[in-house]
């Protein structure tokens, strides 16, 4: 009996990592139809610099959370201007340009990783120590990870809903026209929500390598994981994906524990095959959004 | 002169000084090439040495360490006069750690650069992936593959100059069965090597009655270990060991300190050897034990100056991977200056015959090319720092065992 439990809360729990790191997408690409091929590589890029400030200026995780956020918030910024500002988005095409474009992007940004820290997988000694509830006992970090997970997707949801400028935000990924006539400044909105997600990357790459040892040129397992999370719970709903991380969580853990891992590594994939099929727009998407 | 025949004088003279432009280009490229071409006389120049290294990819920092020690050793050759009169100079590419690419690159290793010597990538599906091709080509070639399936004679060419597969875990399980522990739970990445590894380690197991009681293998990109961790520990095994690599060791390490998973004793591949090992897992890398097939400390000939070079070359101390790397180009300045010539069939015997000292130890290798000489020991970190602890003639250390509860 224990056991069921202990699976169903790691589940949970890891299900909450996947969220961590998809919540930026889903601003991103749920939010401003922006495909961000280079998602995963600004995650890896947060945790490696996490791990240059830990190991050399001892810096802790929790201000090095900041600093990475700041400055992907920053890389965010020059992207959107640099690049995907001057990509014509009209039509069906412009999905499709910004795809490829940030598929350069994330060579560029896995590369310059790879000079800057070399080929070896790093992590951070952090939070490492087991928080035991009762008989039950958990990593430390990815409780951490997880309850920052479902509070940050909490808190997204909530802005967007019910803030002003969270409402800006959906009105410019409803129709541009409509949201330039209401006088709103699109470039403005489009830049600071792309630098915003990617800022959410850099923080969640920060708490994820407390978990997970990241390298240079990993990035791209993160960012399909990421992709699979936010389509299964529905483009743009951060509720949705919530409701997705759990689903994906348990069914991970569970199919390791009873079929081994390598099925278990596959389910997720299935799972996602499943869902194009039958529910093309997620758990609590809108049809058409897509 | 009318005004189109001046420019059409202009314009076969621009024509003309754009094919001459161009020859000149072509040729200055071709002298200019990075010693690509066959402008080297096969009795002058540096005598090049080809291979390919994972620079890139998720193998790239122990594959750096092999690529140090051929440099290092390389110039060890050169200070010492060469082979047969000449420098050696190394030609080298990134395959990335993909087999095609590798594939490739030998290709063109062998018919367009035309080099000299061969000696292996780092990867052991690698090194099997152009045996064939090398063989085809007949030339030498000296492989870190440490896995048995291609030293059966099908590749007459191919000879091993790393320690074999199964004995990478035997002094581990000798240690073990000295202590007493009965149980062993086996995790295992699905992939050549470690797979090969998980077979050496059930052979020895058995050889010495102890018994696996559970065994779990999963994919290289699992990055959540706690099924697995918990499976393995429903058992109650004494001793938790993985066939693994630098990550999945870690995540096992992590999972297994979460989930409170205690056994007497816990052992890795590849992840403990690394400095990076307790870099990510700081004090739960304590008693932590690791195979690895060499160490600073051991007195094999010129161990001492090989350490000392390597960290004065390259600003850290050298492991395993650096070790067989030199030990590598050791053998196989011994084995043309057995055969006196670059005939790579002559080489080939000459490397069959050899019974030599390398830093690496006793380089030996049985009449299909399998290595007999090299050894395995037993490292474990003990308060931050590496130690060797087994077998207890060549031990600096004492191994610390049982290891204490999470």
């Amino acid at each position: 009996m224990q056991i069921y439990l202990i699976l169903a809360l790691t589940g949970l729990l890891w299900g909450g990592v996947y969220l961590l790191m998809a919540t930026g997408l889903n601003l991103i690409y749920g939010v401003m139809k922006v495909v961000n091929l280079a998602h995963g590589d600004f995650i890896i890029v947060g945790g490696l610099l996490a791990f240059s400030l830990f190991t050399t200026f001892q810096i802790s995780p929790w201000i090095a959370l900041p600093i990475a956020a700041a400055l992907l918030f920053g890389v965010g910024m020059l992207v959107h201007r640099l690049v995907l500002a001057q990509i014509d988005m009209a039509g069906s095409q412009g999905e499709l340009r910004t795809l490829l474009a940030t598929f350069g992007l994330s060579y560029i940004v896995s590369n310059t990783a790879l000079l800057i820290w070399g080929g070896q997988y790093e992590s951070i000694p952090f939070l490492q120590d087991a928080l035991k509830i009762g008989p039950l006992s958990f990593p430390k970090s990815l409780v951490v990870c997880s309850g920052a997970a479902f509070v940050l997707a909490l808190a997204v949801q909530l802005w967007l809903t019910r803030t002003a400028s969270g409402r800006l935000v959906r009105a410019t990924a409803q129709s541009e026209l409509g949201a330039a006539s209401c006088g709103l400044n699109i470039q403005r909105v489009r830049l600071f929500t792309f630098a915003l997600g990617s800022a959410m990357a850099g923080g969640a790459g920060v708490l994820v390598v407390l978990l997970i040892p990241m390298q240079a040129t990993t990035g791209s397992l993160f960012g399909v994981q990421a992709f699979i999370l936010i389509v299964l719970g529905g483009l743009g709903n951060f509720v949705g994906a919530i409701l997705a991380a759990v689903i994906l969580g348990l069914v991970e853990v569970s199919t390791g524990y009873f079929f081994g891992a390598n099925a278990a590594s596959g389910v997720i994939y299935l799972i996602f095959i499943l869902i194009l099929m039958f529910r093309p727009q997620g758990l609590l998407g809108q049809r058409g959004r897509i | 002169m009318s005004a189109t025949g001046y420019r059409a004088i202009q314009h076969r003279i621009s024509g003309g000084m754009f094919a001459l432009l161009l020859m000149l280009a072509t040729t200055l490229s071709a002298c200019g090439g990075a010693g690509a071409t066959s402008n080297a006389g096969p009795a002058s120049g540096p005598i090049r040495i080809g291979f390919s290294m994972t620079e890139t990819g998720a193998n790239a920092a122990p594959a750096l360490f092999e690529l140090q020690g051929y440099q290092l050793g390389a110039e060890a050759i050169n200070a010492q006069g060469g082979l047969l009169g000449r420098q050696v100079q190394l030609v080298y590419y990134d395959d990335q750690g993909s087999t095609a690419t590798t594939v490739q690159l030998y290709q063109k290793l062998i018919t367009t650069d035309k080099v000299d010597l061969l000696v292996g990538p780092y990867q052991s599906d690698l090194n099997a992936a152009i045996a064939p091709l090398v063989s085809r080509n007949k030339m030498a070639m000296a492989s870190m593959d440490a896995n048995l399936t291609v030293y059966g004679g099908q590749y007459p060419y191919l000879v091993q100059s790393i320690t074999q597969t199964p004995r990478y875990m035997s002094p581990l399980i000798d240690l073990a069965a000295s202590k007493g522990y009965k149980t062993l739970a086996l995790l295992v990445q699905d992939t050549a090597f470690p797979q090969a590894l998980a077979a050496g380690v059930k052979a020895a197991a058995q050889a010495k009655g102890i018994s696996v009681v559970f065994e779990g293998t999963y994919p290289a990109t699992t990055t959540d270990f706690s099924s697995l961790v918990l499976k393995a520990g429903a058992s109650h095994p004494d001793m938790i060991i993985g066939a693994t690599f630098l990550p999945d060791s870690e995540g096992i390490v992590r999972a297994a300190k979460a989930a409170n998973i205690n056994a007497k004793l816990f052992a890795f591949s590849v992840g403990p050897t690394e400095p990076d090992f307790n870099t990510a897992l700081g004090s739960a890398a304590n008693t932590i034990l690791g195979n690895t097939l060499w160490f600073p400390t051991l007195s094999t000939a010129g161990n001492a100056d090989f350490v000392n070079a390597f960290h004065g070359k390259f600003g850290r101390d050298p492991d395993y991977h650096a070790a067989m790397a030199y030990g590598t180009m050791q053998a196989l300045a011994a084995a043309v200056k057995g055969a006196g010539s670059l005939d790579q069939t002559k080489i080939r015997d000459a490397y069959l015959k050899l019974d030599i000292q390398t830093v690496a130890g006793n380089f030996k290798l049985n009449e299909t090319g399998r290595q007999l000489g090299y050894q395995a020991y037993v490292l474990q970190w003990q308060g931050g720092k590496q130690v060797l602890v087994w077998p207890s003639d060549v031990a600096n250390a004492t191994p610390q065992l049982p290891h204490p509860a999470w």
